[in-house]
Formats: C-alpha cells, structure tokens, sequence
C-alpha cells in the first residue's frame, strides 16, 4: 500500500514559503513601521488570536459563540488586578488570567453545549452580557465603569517594540497550537461533529463531551489575548466584556472565510487596519466599514480566502478534467 | 445470542410502534426483518441502537443489558449502524470520514498534538479496498454516487470495528446493479470479517437473497421469526404481507 499518498511531503517548502516570508516580515515590521502602526499591527495580532479561538468554534466545529469577549475580558481584568492590586508577578498573572477565563468557559460551557445553533448563540451571548454586567456593575471590586489604569509590564516589555515582540510570540505559539488541535485527532472529530453529529454520535462519540473541550480551549485562548492586551494597553474598561466586542471575531472570521485557518486573521488584520486608515479622515467609521462587509459578503462569498480557495479548487477541477480527456 | 431483546415496547404518546419484541440474533447470522410500511421496523432498529429508549422491556448485547445506554456507549460496546437515508459526512473525504470511525474506535480522539492523517493508515486502506473505494479516497463524501455514499457509509461503520451492524435499508433508492453490488459485499463482509448482521428491507428479493434468517415485525408485533422457508411458508405472514399487495 506504499503507493498510496494523500499529499506529497517534498511540497511543504513549495506551499509554505509565503507563510514564512511572513513570518520574516513580522520580526522586522518595527524597523520600518511608525509608532502608532505597531500598535495598530499589536492589536491586530491580539484580536488576531480572538478570532482564531473563536474560529475554532465557529469555523471547526460549526456552532456560533457570540459571548468570546467575556473569556477575552476576564483574561484582561485578571491580570490587570493581579498586577495592580496584588503585585503580583507578571508572568504568573499571565497564566491566571488563562486558567480563570477556562474555568468560567467550563462553566458557561456545560449549560451552552447542550444546545446547537441559534440557541447556543443567544445562550452564549446571555452568558456574555451577565459577566459584562457583573464587572461593570461591582464597582468595589472591579472599578465598574471606570476600570482599571495603570496597568504595566514589567521593565523588560515596557518599550513598545519589546512588547510587540512578546504579542508575536505569544501570537505564533498560540496559532501553532490551535493549528496542531485542528489537525488531531480531536480536531478531526470536532470536524466531523460539524459535519454531521448524528453519525459521529454513532461512531462511538459524546458529542457534548467534545463540545466542552473545545468550548474551553477556545475561553483559555481568549483569556489569553485579553491578558496580555491589558498590559500594552495600559488599562482594561467594561466595553472589552461587551457583545460588540464578541461580534469582531465573528466578523473577521466571516470576512476571511470561516473554514480556512487563516481566514480569521486575514479578516481581522483587514477590519483593524482599515479602522485604523479610516479613522485618520471620518469618525464615521463604522459605516465605512459596513460598506466594506457588505462588499465582501456580496462579492466574495465564502470570504476573502474562503473564495480564493474555491475558485483555485474549480480551476484545479477543471485541469484534471482536461487531463482526462 | 449476541442481541437480545425481551418484551420490549415503545410508545409515541398512543401509538404503540413496537410491541412486547422477543428475538434474539445469533453470532456470525445475517438477519433481516421485514413488514409492510410502518410495522416498526426503523423503531424496533432505533430501540437497538439507542437512538431511541425503549418504553418497557430489555435489550441485552453479549448477555449484559443496555436498555439504558446511549447511542454513543453502545456503539463502543460494538454496535453500530448505518441509516435508512444515507448519513455521511458531506465535506469530508472519503479517506478522512473512515479514519473518523478509526479514531473513534480504537480511542485516540483525545489526542491533541499528532497529525490525525498519521493514524491508522493501514486499516483506513483495507477497508476501502474491501469495499472498492480506493480509488476515490480523497473525493469528498458528497461529490460520490448514490451507490458509492451507500458503499461509503458501510465502509465508515466498519471503521468502529463492529460486531452487530445494523443496517437499515441498505439498498434503498439504488439500482438493480448497485443493489447486487451492495448485497454481495455484505455477504462477503459478513463471512471475511465475521461479523452479525441485522438489517431491514423493502426489497424482498434481496432479503430471500441473502437472509439466513427473518423476522416479520407486523404493526409493532412479531408475527414470525425463522429461516426463510419457514417465513415463506407461513400463512399468517402471507395474510398479512406477501400477499397483501394483491
């Protein structure tokens, strides 16, 4: 059965160059962008991580979570109060905002996992806005309305490039990660859940078992990009637990094109940057920005890599039908 | 006996769909059950595979009981089936929905950092060669044929690695050619990898076929249950069904 190959090894250099020729060019994107555009570049890559978390749910295993912001938040406020509050270390601050955003997705995820479709996207969204009104109401302890500023890194991370350059880290190795789970055993199962969840529950599978796993993997991932925005940033404010804030990576996701790994961060990269353009000449920028989905939507759906990739598959069709003729 | 069920019974509010079954299937048989439309067949088939909970009575598999189990237990157990209206998976490869039944099975699924493509190869290649979709291993599970998703569905069951397989209607909507196909590779199946075979059938050609032997479930009851000559040759069976159509 030697002959048998899926896809050729010796390809990986062939298909992977751009991916590193990226890679390259993010490491000297400080040398040559202004101040203001590495931030710009830092939150897109922080929103980046959203939306590839959120991805997983959406894109992988087909259910809507329109409640990501309160993993993202919670990550921002816990290390945010660790490190004001409690002086606490850093790093460790880092990891305890990951571990309480996966405890609360655990939480919210045995109630939401139940439930498919529309109704596990208002069931998460619900969940969502009671952890919003939480923090912003517990003005004792959470700041309320005001937050909470004067949140530093340590000396190390305080120039900005420094910064940027844990952001990318934190950003590759998260992606990576994720990338691996898609592609295990477990992600293949998420996938064929999204496929069709009858017949995976018939192969032998807990359906909500799974959906719990992925459900707090995606929280963890979140947290994580809230944690350490937070820092950069300076403070943390209730707008980031809001539901506005959960529809940014369903957007990117949807703009770049949800089954694709990269979709959801072509699509964020586009909505931050062009937010940042725009703003440059109207305050208006949310309708500049509709108009640009509803492009999107109307001429390219699937999203922008969703139909790039269709019509290389119909291109690719077309040859091999050629060729057998 | 590998299955068994006793006196089991299911309501849907009124109507009773299945009524005080008793029929055991033997290891190793092929085994068909029959009835005209809505004898409760596809019910007495769910009541099996624990898509649906029985109302009273009890379904043992290899002497334990598993009236209570769900569907996904019972398939780890051993059982599985394929569905009346073909259920595969759509955007998926042929080569990747059987692996899914693989990784299921033999309980890697919570493996999170190996390449699932790595597993398996060997066992995901023999069953599409035993079934003949070799050749299209990475087409997607919806660009294939009617016949083909039916022949891919069998080949994603067998990937659990079953004892008893249940296969509800499997040669439904499909040619005369197809069906001959199908039927003979459930044979060949069924004698290569030893496996207990339960299914249902419109098509009465194909159960006198290949049946070793039948059941004939009539409005939720049993009302015969033999080889097929002695189904054949019962006259309440005729009253009822064979010559019901005349």
């Amino acid at each position: 059965m030697e002959d048998h190959h899926i896809e050729g090894k010796d390809s990986w250099i062939k298909r992977g160059w751009w991916l590193i020729l990226l890679i390259i060019a993010s490491f000297l994107a400080p040398t040559v962008l202004s101040e203001f555009y590495l931030s710009v570049l830092c939150e897109a890559l922080v929103m980046s991580l959203m939306a590839l978390s959120f991805n997983f749910l959406f894109g992988y295993m087909g259910q809507l979570s329109f409640g990501q912001a309160a993993f993202y938040g919670l990550g921002g406020y816990t290390v945010a109060m660790l490190l004001t509050k409690a002086h606490f270390n850093f790093w460790l601050s880092i990891v305890a905002a990951v571990l309480v955003a996966a405890l609360v997705g655990l939480v919210v995820g045995i109630f939401c996992v139940r439930l498919r479709g529309i109704y596990f996207a208002i069931l998460t969204l619900a969940f969502g806005q009671l952890i919003f009104t939480i923090v912003f109401k517990w003005h004792n302890f959470t700041g309320g309305d005001d937050g909470i500023q004067g949140v530093f890194p340590p000396e190390l991370l305080k120039s900005p490039i420094a910064y940027y350059y844990f952001i990318l880290l934190v950003f590759l190795v998260s992606a990576f990660i994720l990338w691996k789970i898609i592609h295990s055993p477990f992600g293949h199962t998420v996938v064929a859940m999204r496929e069709n969840s009858e017949r995976t529950e018939f192969l032998g599978i807990h359906i909500a078992k799974y959906q719990l796993i992925a459900f707090v993997i995606a929280a963890a991932f979140c947290g994580l990009a809230g944690a350490i925005w937070v820092p950069f940033y300076r403070s943390v404010a209730p707008s980031y637990l809001t539901w506005i804030k959960s529809g940014e990576p369903v957007m990117a996701a949807i703009l770049g094109g949800p089954p694709i790994f990269l979709g959801p961060i072509l699509g964020m990269f586009v909505m931050t940057f062009f937010h940042a353009w725009v703003l440059g000449f109207t305050v208006y920028w949310p309708v500049v920005m509709g108009a640009l989905i509803l492009a999107i939507i109307f001429f390219l759906p699937g999203g922008i890599l969703g139909f790039a990739q269709e019509k290389v598959r119909q291109r690719k069709e077309r040859n091999h039908q050629l060729q057998k003729k | 006996m590998l299955l068994e069920t006793q006196e089991i019974s299911k309501e849907f509010g009124k109507l009773r769909a299945v009524s005080r079954v008793s029929l055991g299937i033997s290891k190793g048989d092929i085994h068909a059950i029959i009835g005209p439309n809505g004898a409760g067949k596809s019910t007495y088939f769910n009541l099996i595979t624990g898509y649906h909970r029985a109302t009273s009575g009890r379904v043992l598999f290899k002497g334990k009981e598993i009236t209570g189990l769900p569907a996904y237990r019972r398939c780890r157990l051993g059982i599985t089936r394929s569905f009346q209206i073909t259920s595969i998976y759509p955007k998926l490869t042929v080569y990747e929905s059987v692996l899914m039944a693989l990784l299921s099975q033999r309980k890697v699924t919570l493996t999170f950092f190996s390449p699932a493509k790595k597993f398996f190869r060997e066992e995901v290649w023999g069953i599409l060669e035993d079934v003949g979709l070799a050749d299209q291993a990475s087409t997607l599970g919806d660009s294939i044929s009617h016949g083909d998703k039916k022949r891919l569905e069998l080949a994603v069951t067998l990937g659990t690695e079953p004892e008893l397989l249940l296969l509800d209607e499997p040669t439904c909507g499909m040619s005369l050619e197809e069906t001959e196909v199908i039927m003979g590779l459930i044979k060949k199946l069924s004698v290569e990898r030893g496996l207990t075979i339960l299914f249902t059938e419109h098509d009465m050609s194909v159960v006198f076929g290949i049946a070793r032997r039948i059941s004939v479930l009539h409005q939720g009851a049993l009302i015969a249950d033999g080889s097929p000559e002695e189904v054949r040759a019962s006259e309440e069976v005729q009253k009822v069904y064979l010559g019901g159509s005349t």
